[in-house]
């Protein structure tokens, strides 16, 4: 285990509460004791970042790795610092490709580099590095998103679709949608017991969605017929039939589900939902799935995916002026939202606006790195005495 | 055409009987439905047909599944054509010479091709002599031509100087880059007729070009 004195203790958990400027303060403390622990530089560098203090955090970062050349997350918040701050690319793609020596698993060090190489212009070594990291998690969004992206600039947007849509499937965000406008937020600890389900429509709707939000899709699918049973005009339980399909990939049945409850509830939301991703999954529907998309933004307007949905069945129509002003509402509502940032390059690329499309793949990788927490993972297992 | 012929090709779907369901589509096409329109007009009724009786239980699970089968083969009947129809438009493009900037080339060209154009792609570092020997090879009368150096914009001139030369001063050259996105003069002064400012920009321009070669009549 890596010593670390009490006042970098004291920091360590300042910070993991995230109070970040008490944190700070704890860090430069310990420096006063002691400024050759690399652990103390590499905290204090991973606070400036999250402060936005990017040469700040390269400072200290720098300093950390000076002090021990192991010290795997110092450097994750030098790359990181490199990459929000911009204009660094050489030393990013120095830092990310030693970071993906030393943690050879660690699939954001290969998302970086390739974004790195791809900002330095080195596009066969940016597509490669992405494809690495498709290796180590098929499912990592980002990846393939850049991979689309480097297919518009390549063979264009027919092409380039496919990569946003397979990546938008593969993110859970996607399904979020689906529940929230269910109101369902979590997945539930306990699973479903039909049984016990009160024998009333709402409850066996409620237990339904929440089987269905826990990907229970026979439970979903026996309470869904129970309240069918009884009710076979119930657009509600037609609409979560659909999803159920659409998650079992059985489109077409869930396109006759969606169909039959949207013309019992033309604004039902789950309905249209689902009806415009089975439209935009198959080939010659863009137009069928926008129009759907459409409504479907009217009725869930609060929700950022809904305009990314619409946004990219207009990419599909070559209408980029209207799905840039569909992602941008989305990045309003979301800031977060890397699908949309990644969308809205996209749409950039098309317009000759170059850096103007750097810029939002620089934004998504900001948001999704915060998001994931990395350092965290690196710093207890480098305290702790790993090599990485 | 209506709901009967619906409830037709729902019936073909529940029988599981893919050549009554091609019928029902190749009789409702006869009747002068377009193929573009029977998709709305004949296969999304025919599946709320569906979904309404798998939900009221006149049909159990293992027939919806199968008559969904069969829709899936049907659909490649109703679908509308993915890929846009040939406009019969051929045009030129490439990247001017000494200019190797290649992604705003080819998503224009992409766009283009997708949207029908016939779409003659001469590459990267294109001499103005081979613009001229490709619009006399392939007959096109639109040629785009693409530069994101300032210096390498102002040569363009060379390919209209060439096109004159060569007796083609009807040709349209539009030009595109972020040079002629700056400044609008630009494009004037090396005898363009107007400015793609990317893909979409793209679509709308070639397409009135090509209106306007026609005399009014294509797209």
């Amino acid at each position: 285990m890596t010593k670390r004195s009490s006042q970098v203790l004291m920091a360590e958990g300042l910070a993991r509460t995230e109070q970040v400027t008490a944190a700070v303060e704890a860090c430069y403390d310990a420096l006063a004791v002691d400024d050759s622990e690399p652990v103390a530089h590499c905290l204090l560098a991973h606070l400036l970042l999250e402060g936005d203090f990017y040469d700040e955090a390269i400072a200290e970062a720098t300093k950390a790795i000076e002090l021990d050349p192991d010290c795997s997350p110092a450097y994750l918040a030098l790359g990181l610092a490199y990459d929000r701050r911009g204009g660094m690319w050489d030393q990013s793609v120095l830092v990310w490709h030693e970071l993906a020596e030393v943690v050879p698993d660690l699939v954001t060090a290969h998302v970086q580099l390739g974004e790195a190489f791809g900002a330095a212009q080195f596009e066969e070594e940016a597509i490669d590095s992405w494809k690495c990291a498709l290796e180590l998690d098929p499912k990592e969004p980002r990846a393939i998103y850049n991979l689309a992206i480097a297919a518009l600039k390549r063979e264009g947007m027919a092409t380039a679709l496919p990569g946003f849509r397979k990546a938008g499937e593969l993110d859970p965000s996607q399904d979020d949608l689906f529940f929230a406008l269910l109101g369902i937020k979590s997945v539930s600890d306990r699973p479903v017991d039909p049984a016990k389900v009160r024998e009333d429509r709402s409850s066996r709707l409620g237990a339904a969605a929440l089987a269905a939000r826990a990907d229970d899709l026979f439970v979903t699918a026996e309470l869904v017929r129970m309240v069918l049973d009884e009710d076979p005009d119930d657009a509600d339980a037609l609409a979560l039939a659909a999803f159920a399909y659409l998650k079992q990939e059985a489109t077409n049945e869930a396109m006759a589900c969606a169909l039959r409850a949207i013309a019992l509830k033309p604004d039902l939301a789950t309905a249209l939902y689902t009806l415009g991703v089975v439209y935009s999954r198959r080939a010659g529907l863009s137009k069928h799935a926008a129009r759907v998309f459409i409504v479907f933004t009217r009725a869930a307007s609060q929700h950022a995916l809904a305009h990314v949905l619409l946004a990219e069945s207009l990419l599909g129509l070559q209408r980029y002026g209207q799905a840039k002003k569909a992602y941008r509402v989305a990045i309003r509502l979301d800031p977060a939202c890397v699908r949309a940032r990644f969308g809205l390059a996209a749409v950039h690329l098309t317009e000759g606006l170059h850096a103007e499309a750097d810029w939002e793949v620089r934004r998504a990788a900001y948001y999704d790195t915060r998001r994931q927490g990395s350092f965290w993972r690196l710093y207890d297992h480098y305290s702790e005495g790993g090599a990485s | 055409m209506g709901i009967e012929d619906a409830h037709r090709l729902y019936e073909a779907f529940v029988e599981q009987d893919p050549a009554e369901a091609i019928r029902v589509v190749e009789d409702v096409r006869a009747s002068g439905v377009a193929q573009a329109q029977l998709f709305d007009t004949l296969y999304v009724p025919a599946m709320a047909l569906l979904g309404g009786a798998w939900a009221s239980g006149e049909i159990d699970e293992i027939v919806f599944t199968q008559a969904s089968v069969i829709a899936e083969q049907i659909g490649s009947f109703v679908v509308p054509p993915a890929a846009r129809q040939d406009t019969g438009v051929t045009l030129v493009i490439g990247t001017m010479q000494r200019d190797h900037h290649t992604v705003g080339k080819d998503i224009i060209a992409a766009a283009l091709k997708e949207s029908g154009y016939r779409v003659n792609d001469l590459g990267l570092d294109v001499r103005p002599a081979e613009f001229l020997e490709r619009i006399e090879q392939t007959g096109a009368r639109i040629v785009i031509v693409c530069a994101e150096m300032l210096s390498v914009a102002h040569s363009v001139v060379r390919v209209r100087e060439m096109l004159t030369t060569g007796g083609h001063e009807d040709i349209v050259v539009l030009v595109a880059g972020s040079p002629f996105d700056a400044d609008p003069a630009l494009a004037r002064s090396v005898g363009a007729n107007g400015v793609l400012h990317g893909a979409e920009s793209a679509l709308r321009v070639v397409g009135k070009a090509a209106t306007d070669l026609s005399g009014g009549e294509a797209s």
